[in-house]
């Protein structure tokens, strides 16, 4: 299964598997994360599963998936940055393997 | 406060109600009897006078009232804070339906707060994701659609079309049958019960109503115990979180929180949402026309007829915009007058699917937001996409005086419909 590294925003790192066709919210919220709440579930409603994609991932991740998405990423608490994204949008590939997201300090 | 949710214990929590039991603390000029649920201004436009609460009441006031006396807030900022710490405003205790205090339950997840409170949601957070309830597309399209044959089939042999009874009503129920994996035959029998449980506002008969309920649920679960299937009974019957199965009280907890919100808000949501079709031609059109943005139409739709409310418990004392509240008070967030604060929703009233994305509270927020809010998003889309396919124009039947339910979840008693 592919692995997906969060680090939190005082550098502390927890990499954990998420399956594919999953996504990196779920990632976190199943495995006791703190730092992505997630409290919508992906619903695209809450911007509380802000997280900032690592730079040398940004390319393969891309970015905000839909309008919605851009949208709701005007809503999030922590400092907007160019990695920004609201991670239940980002779906696990192959590609994904490995991935990196630093998790803002708050999500609200 | 920690609770052990195999063990359940009723919590110790005065409730006050009327006048004379205000409790000291409570400064006279923030007093009121707004009337919220059941005064007759309420009843007669219950969205109006919700939105109306932010010019003619104080953000934070104290509501005396047959159903109990309690802090109402009503700005939207307050509520995204008090909903996101259940630190502060607790869930025990919170939830209205009276129990048998000899044979008490938790409702899970509801009362029960963070760090027990996940363990719950991921037995079945696969089934309610967004994900998870794509699997019913094809199930909700097809119900919708044998309703609106039944209703059509009616209509040709000269009956009218009663827009509950007929479609917003039985679409929600059935769909909640097929999820738990329940007998379709329980349905008019489901929304009777929940009937006298959600809008009787007499405790006593919520209490008959629950007892009802408790010794059918119970039966199910012990059925599937014995007879396991894919349905979310079966599954909560079996989940055994970290190699612990759950006791039978969390069991029953469960299945019967979901049963309580399962039945009634999806209801109550598209029966508003209908009413507000009927006598909106032009803004039928512009759904029709905008087949694209339904994901933009329906979110804007839940802003504008939220159902329900959020209670909760003070768990400590807690001082907000100058107003000292009490450990032990109770507190209800007025979910729908939070989605017409005119300071995150300028002109709120007015149905505008371009608005820019805010966080909406139609599914509350925190941890205790809806799990069922997915589904129910998907519930709504596919009703509207269906009915308006094949009945883009409708009316109000001439003479129709709408009138609300009573109760927790707000929503038009009957919504008779001509075309």
């Amino acid at each position: 299964m592919p692995k997906v590294t969060y680090v939190d925003h005082e550098g502390r790192a927890s990499a954990v598997e998420v399956e594919l066709g999953d996504n990196v919210m779920h990632g976190a919220v199943y495995h006791g994360i703190e730092g992505i709440t997630g409290e919508c579930g992906g619903g695209l409603s809450c911007a509380t599963c802000h997280c900032y994609v690592d730079e040398d991932w940004l390319e393969t991740v891309g970015g905000p998936s839909s309008q919605a998405e851009e949208e709701l990423l005007e809503a999030v608490a922590a400092e907007l940055k160019p990695g920004s994204r609201l991670c239940c949008q980002i779906e696990m590939t192959p590609a994904l393997d490995g991935l990196v997201v630093h998790m803002p300090e708050h999500q609200f | 406060m920690p609770i052990d949710a195999a063990n359940p214990v009723p919590p110790n929590l005065p409730r006050h109600v009327g006048m004379d039991q205000i409790p000291d603390h409570v400064p006279a000029d923030l007093v009121r009897q707004s009337g919220l649920t059941v005064g007759p201004e309420f009843l007669a436009a219950p969205h109006d006078f919700m939105a109306a609460l932010h010019h003619k009441q104080p953000p934070i006031y104290y509501d005396v009232s047959p159903m109990g006396n309690m802090w109402h807030l009503t700005k939207h900022e307050d509520a995204l804070f008090g909903l996101r710490h259940p630190d502060i405003f607790s869930n025990e205790g919170a939830t209205p339906f009276p129990r048998d205090p000899n044979d008490y339950f938790y409702f899970i997840p509801i009362e029960i707060d963070p760090p027990h409170h996940r363990k719950y949601r991921n037995i079945v957070d696969a089934v309610f994701s967004p994900k998870g309830v794509l699997k019913l597309e094809g199930l909700i399209r097809q119900r919708s659609n044998d309703l609106i044959d039944a209703i059509e089939a009616k209509v040709a042999a000269g009956g009218t079309c009663e827009f509950t009874e007929d479609f917003g009503r039985p679409l929600p129920v059935s769909v909640f049958l097929d999820i738990m994996g329940l007998p379709q035959a329980m349905r008019d029998t489901f929304v009777e019960w929940a009937m006298e449980l959600l809008h009787s506002n007499d405790r006593a008969i919520m209490g008959q109503a629950l007892a009802k309920i408790s010794a059918y649920l119970k039966e199910a679960i012990a059925e599937k115990k014995a007879h396991p299937d894919d349905g979310v009974v079966s599954l909560i019957a079996h989940a055994e979180p970290d190699g612990v199965p759950l006791s039978d009280k969390e069991i029953f907890g469960f299945v019967c929180f979901l049963f309580i919100g399962g039945l009634d808000t999806v209801f109550a949501t598209l029966n508003n949402i209908w009413l507000w079709l009927a006598r909106n031609p032009e803004k039928r059109q512009e759904i029709i026309g905008r087949p694209e943005d339904i994901d933009r139409i329906v979110e804007e739709l839940l802003r504008r007829w939220s159902v329900t409310f959020s209670g909760r418990v003070l768990d400590q004392d807690y001082e907000m915009r100058g107003v000292q509240m009490k450990k032990g008070d109770r507190v209800t967030f007025i979910l729908p007058a939070c989605n017409f604060d005119p300071e995150v929703f300028p002109d709120p009233m007015t149905v505008d699917f371009d608005r820019p994305r805010k966080t909406i509270l139609a599914f509350t927020v925190g941890v205790h937001s809806c799990m069922g809010g997915h589904l129910a998003r998907l519930e709504v889309k596919i009703a509207l996409q269906e009915w308006l396919k094949r009945v883009p124009n409708f009316d109000l039947q001439p003479g129709t005086r709408i009138e609300y339910r009573p109760g927790g979840v707000i929503g038009p008693e009957a919504v008779p419909l001509v075309w």
